[in-house]
Formats: structure tokens, C-alpha cells, sequence
């Protein structure tokens, strides 16, 4: 089964990283907002922000890295 | 929402994965050329960028044509919109920046928002000529294609900023102020006052390749984005005999996301600017980089 596997390793661990990097936002924004409930508007903003860079980092991987 | 369509996709998409038959849809990169003039050529991401463009202009002299004093109706609503995101942006850049920057913002953000939105009426990308191959109709170059799912239009938003970027940044700190707030830094004194400079001036030098970096990751954030939210849903609709269901929790996935990099898209490049020109930041003396809340994007 293993032997099928094509794609390409670039991608799949720039995927892989930034998902990670996604989910800690979001439980540090969650724990953020549960410590503060008052300033949840601003945390919501910057956990906005740092999803969309952490995610963005997938795209590079997707369209720099040569193909095969 | 984004576990519950995981598992849609799971419990439907599975099925898919092995009965599938046909060729995938592939939604080429770039945009198909519909009218190609020798030197110029009309995409069909262009023509939903104009269309876009031409709704907007339409909608705002609409609501403002009778621009009554207690508004009502359309009127109410784009005043509400307009001053809810001059409002936020405030927040963010300072009364004093927003004054002469906000008109670019807001309009960023509302071309973004509506260009993601509109690709994502039924019809658009789907609607085109074809060929009839075995049988049934293949199409291979829909008439319209969602604006940002070409990287032409998420540089050229990306570039315009950059040198909008630099105009204001130069007009309000002059070149000389401009250059010492990137390598500007004091600190220390005689020999230890030359030791700095030199660590200042490798400082901006990392500066100015991350913000030279910044358009690329601006437009490549946006176009990846919708792109392959397209690409998804475009993917989905060739299952066989559920291609209709599947990709239905994805499409409301996409107007999230629509929303989300307009909102990004126009977030950072307010913060890069106020980072240069922000409040206050041009009269207060210029220690190392001024310790903003707001995060340095790269």
C-alpha cells in the first residue's frame, strides 16, 4: 500500500506545521479569552491575524516548491 | 463547523474515494483567456473583477443617491457598514493615519469580501463552453472565475499596497526618518556606540527583506486561499452520484474563509503601515523598534 504513495513531502510537512501552528493559536486564544472575557474583541483579532500568517506558510510550500 | 464537515466528509467522501471514475476536475491555476487582443488579453477572472468592481460603485451611489438624514434601508446598511469598518480600523491605526489612508483600506476590504463572494455564486466557474466528450459535456473554459483565484489580481492588490506603503511611510518621515526607523537604533557609548550601529544595520537588513517579503506572502496568502477552497469544491462536484451533496457544508466553509482573508488582507497591511507611520510614532524618539501590540507580520 505504502508503495503507492506519491505527493510530495514539502507540502504535506509545510501542511502539517502550520496546522499545528493553527490549533495552538486557537487554544491559546481560547484560554486567553476564558481568563479575560473583556478584552475577547482584541484577542479574536490577533488570533485572526496569526491563523491567516501560520496558514499562509502552507501556500509557499504549495506554489515554490518544484513540482516532482 | 470545520469537525462536522471532516466527518461529512468521511462518512460520504469515503465511498467516493474508490468508486470515483471519470477524470478529477482540475481547476487549472490560471485563469482561461476568453477574448485575447494580440497585446492584451480578457480573463475570466477579469471580467468578474470588473463586474465586481462596477456592483460596488453601483450599490454605494444607490444608497447614497437620496442621502436623507435618518437613513433608511440600503443606505442604512452601507453607512452602517462603512462606519463599522472605519471605527474598527481606527482602533487599529489612529485617528490621525486613518484620515488620509482610510479610503484604500475600506475599499480593499470590501473588494476582497465581495470578490470572494461572488465567486462563490452557483454559476460562476461553472457556466462556460465545453467540449461533448463519451457522451456527456465537459467544461473547459467557464466564462467567469472567482477575481482572487488569479495570482495576477492578489499581486497587483499586494504591489499597490507596497508603493502606497512607501509613499505614505516617505511622505510622513521623510526619507532620512523613513531609513533611520528601519536601521535607526542608538544605544551605548564610544566603542560600544559603533558595536551597536553595526548590530542596528543588520537589524534593518533582515527588516527590509521581511517587508520586501511581505507582498509575496500578502498574494500568495489570498490567491492559495481561494484557490483551493475552489479547487475543493470543484473537486467534490465530480462525484458520481452525491456530487451535489458533498461539497455543501464546503461551500459555507468557503464564505467563512472569503470573509476571513479579506478581513487578514486588510488587518496586515493596516498593521504594516501603522507600524511605520502609527500613532505616534513619528514623534516619539526613535529607540529600537517601539514595542507595538500590534504583531510584526512577516
Amino acid at each position: 500500500m505504502f508503495a503507492a504513495l506519491t505527493g510530495s513531502l514539502h507540502i504535506g510537512l509545510a501542511a502539517l506545521g502550520s496546522a499545528i501552528g493553527v490549533g495552538f493559536i486557537g487554544m491559546k486564544a481560547a484560554e486567553a479569552t476564558g481568563r479575560n472575557p473583556g478584552a475577547a474583541g482584541e484577542i479574536r483579532n490577533m488570533a485572526i491575524i496569526f491563523a491567516a500568517l501560520a496558514e499562509g506558510v502552507v501556500f509557499f510550500a504549495i506554489f515554490l516548491v518544484k513540482q516532482g | 463547523m470545520r469537525l462536522l464537515a471532516m466527518l461529512w466528509l468521511i462518512l460520504v467522501g469515503a465511498p467516493w474515494a474508490f468508486a470515483a471514475e471519470g477524470k478529477p476536475h482540475e481547476l487549472s491555476p490560471k485563469a482561461t483567456i476568453l477574448w485575447d487582443f494580440g497585446w492584451f488579453a480578457i480573463t475570466n477572472s477579469m471580467v468578474v473583477t470588473w463586474t465586481v468592481a462596477a456592483l460596488l460603485i453601483v450599490i454605494t451611489q444607490v444608497a447614497m443617491s437620496r442621502g436623507n438624514a435618518v437613513p433608511t434601508g440600503l443606505q442604512n446598511f452601507w453607512e452602517w457598514l462603512i462606519e463599522g469598518l472605519h471605527e474598527f480600523l481606527e482602533g487599529l491605526l489612529g485617528a490621525h493615519l486613518i484620515k488620509g489612508t482610510f479610503w484604500f483600506f475600506a475599499s480593499l476590504f470590501l473588494f476582497i469580501l465581495f470578490t470572494n463572494w461572488f465567486g462563490l455564486v452557483p454559476g460562476v466557474g461553472t457556466v462556460g463552453w465545453g467540449v461533448v466528450e463519451d457522451g456527456h459535456f465537459h467544461l473547459t473554459d467557464p466564462w467567469m472565475r472567482g477575481g482572487n483565484a488569479d495570482l495576477n489580481m492578489t499581486s497587483a492588490m499586494a504591489l499597490l499596497f507596497f508603493a502606497l506603503w512607501l509613499f505614505w511611510s516617505i511622505r510622513a518621515l521623510g526619507v532620512g526618518g523613513f531609513l533611520a526607523h528601519i536601521f535607526g537604533g542608538q544605544g551605548g557609548t564610544g566603542a560600544m556606540r559603533v558595536f551597536f550601529v553595526a548590530i542596528f544595520f543588520f537589524v534593518g537588513l533582515i527588516e527590509v527583506i521581511s517587508i520586501a517579503f511581505r507582498p509575496v506572502s500578502l498574494s500568495f496568502r489570498l490567491y492559495g486561499n481561494v484557490f483551493a477552497g475552489e479547487n475543493i469544491l470543484e473537486s467534490m462536484l465530480a462525484h458520481p452520484w452525491l456530487g451535489w451533496l458533498l461539497p455543501l457544508p464546503f461551500y459555507f466553509l468557503e464564505l467563512l474563509v472569503g470573509l476571513v482573508q479579506a478581513l487578514v488582507f486588510t488587518l496586515l497591511t493596516a498593521v504594516f503601515t501603522s507600524l511605520m507611520i502609527g500613532q505616534g510614532h513619528s514623534e516619539q524618539g526613535h529607540g529600537t523598534k517601539a514595542p507595538e501590540g500590534a504583531p510584526a507580520g512577516h
